[in-house]
């Protein structure tokens, strides 16, 4: 038996473990749900390991005699101290730093999702899906303002945001749909493909 | 109460779930045993990037230049590559077949095996060298992302350094003509997150890199705004956008001719007349891997009838009942 009819094998047996939920909750399941979790820590350990602290902290300061690097690298290491009853304040200083780098894209996010998104809403209307996207952003706009009670016309108009609204609930939840039977068929097509080899 | 009859819709309503779940393993089994050839619809999105991509071969010598470069974002994991493991090998083929340089980086560490797995599947049928066609640069931590993504605009040797390999970036031969974002002139983030968002946050905002986007479907409805706005090049949504990629990838930069009687590969640029009139029959591909997204659409094609229909019964059995009870 070949290494790959092995390997196809195992993550059949996995498939069918966690697949047998469907069913009902069973020892199967939780044994391949328990392995999954321990064999991707015990992958991503390691890789970090080697990818992170390897080049980015052993090798700066030991190799090189960057002692500079002490500093960050300390700096981290003081989220250990999220486990500390009495230290666990220590770990807000890495947090802290973590925020400062938050604070620069702000600017930058501020751009790419509020103001040319606006600047779009305010290209003229040429077509009928700039017609479209314009009555729905007005009107979905008003929906969300609060201050006025939503009556009357103003009622009727804010009616208007509710539809869109749905549309793209509906729109969101069919692309939902979509991607679960993908996954599922995804599994599938690895189960009767390169376990089974019936398909063509 | 007891004794009343139950109508069909009762018994529907009442039925047990795993009876749903048997109906729809069989709605998608049986096409992918018994195939056929549904009709992929390719949508200006998919066939933005594919453009877009195409647009760095040159047209005198009909291959990539060397002065452009696509850069692939793996940003996700296992769980997620039914949607976008075709995509990336899609776009991997395209590139090689075009010979356009492209590099590949993730920053989770369970999306190395798969961008691996991607780059192992894609490049069989090509001669391809690392470090001259393509380049892995490998894993980087994600604390990472922000200062490669910047340092990227400035030099993409200096922000990456080293490869997958542990080659210093700036002495591989594809680095002579690529500096930053003038040349590495498309970014493809693959996403079952938000992050496509970050790229065009640090690389699209802060230098104008172009930006599409290849992410799952659940991810898609949260993407059409930067599409919209031109914030994003194209986008290639779930199992769908991989389909349509495939189908683009063999109707045009693995056009098939026989000479002679003997096959041969002759790119051909994208022309929307062809694509109309274009046929591909599945079962002349014989790698599954280079027909898997449209293979999965014809499961999903049933799927989404058998689930229509499910939702259908479902509300005409509500209102049958609801009128039933109003009647009482």
């Amino acid at each position: 038996m070949s290494f790959e009819a092995i390997s196809n094998f195992i993550a059949a047996f996995f498939t069918l473990s966690i697949f047998s939920f469907l069913y009902k909750d069973n020892p199967f399941y939780k044994f391949a749900e328990a392995m999954f979790v321990g064999v991707s820590m015990g992958y991503a350990i390691p890789l970090v390991y080697i990818n992170t602290f390897i080049p980015f902290v052993y090798r700066p300061i030991f190799v090189e005699h960057n002692f500079w690097i002490l500093i960050p690298a300390l700096m981290g290491s003081l989220y250990i101290f999220r486990f500390s009853k009495n230290y666990s304040w220590l770990s807000r200083y890495p947090i802290v730093f973590g925020m400062a780098i938050v604070g620069m894209g702000v600017p930058l996010s501020m751009h790419a999702s509020v103001l040319v998104q606006m600047r779009s809403a305010m290209m003229p209307i040429e077509t009928l899906n700039s017609a479209l996207i314009f009555v729905g952003t007005i009107t979905i706009l008003l929906y969300f303002f609060f201050s006025k009670e939503h009556k009357g016309v103003y009622g009727k108009i804010t009616n208007i945001g509710i539809w869109y609204m749905m549309v793209g609930f509906g729109a969101s939840f069919g692309y939902t749909v979509m991607a679960r039977i993908s996954l599922l068929i995804g599994r599938i097509q690895f189960l009767l493909g390169d376990w089974l080899g019936v398909m063509k | 109460m007891a004794n009343e009859k139950k109508n069909f819709f009762d018994r529907m309503q009442a039925l047990d779930r795993r009876y749903i779940y048997l109906v729809v393993a069989l709605a998608i089994i049986l096409p992918l045993i018994i195939p056929f050839n549904s009709k992929t619809y390719v949508t200006e999105p998919a066939e933005n990037v594919y453009k877009k991509i195409d647009s760095f071969v040159s047209p005198e010598t009909n291959l990539g230049r060397r002065d452009r470069a696509v850069l692939l974002v793996f940003n996700h994991d296992a769980s997620t590559m039914a949607e976008l493991f075709p995509m990336e090998v899609s776009i991997l083929r395209h590139c090689f077949q075009r010979k356009i340089p492209v590099f590949t980086i993730c920053f989770l560490p369970t999306a190395k095996p798969l961008m691996d797995y991607a780059l192992q599947t894609a490049k069989e049928d090509f001669n391809v060298q690392s470090g001259i066609d393509y380049v892995n640069f490998g894993f980087k931590p994600w604390a990472l992302f922000t200062p490669i993504v910047l340092g990227m605009g400035d030099d993409i040797a200096k922000a990456v350094e080293t490869d997958d390999e542990g080659r210093i970036v700036e002495n591989l031969e594809i680095m002579k003509e690529i500096k930053n974002y003038n040349e590495m002139n498309l970014v493809v983030d693959f996403a079952a997150s938000a992050a496509v968002v970050r790229w065009i946050t640090y690389a699209r905002s802060r230098f104008g890199a172009n930006v599409a986007a290849g992410v799952t479907a659940v991810m898609a409805a949260d993407n059409y705004p930067y599409l919209q706005t031109g914030q994003l090049v194209g986008m290639l949504a779930g199992l769908k956008g991989a389909a349509e990629y495939e189908k683009l990838v063999d109707v045009f930069a693995m056009h098939r001719v026989k000479e002679n009687g003997v096959e041969k590969i002759v790119s051909r640029n994208y022309s929307k007349e062809v694509l109309k009139d274009s046929w591909i029959k599945l079962s002349d591909i014989k790698n599954t891997s280079y027909k898997m997204a449209r293979l999965g659409m014809n499961a999903q094609t049933i799927a989404h009838i058998m689930i229509i229909v499910f939702i259908v019964l479902g509300n005409i059995g509500y209102f049958v009942n609801k009128k039933r009870d109003a009647k009482k």
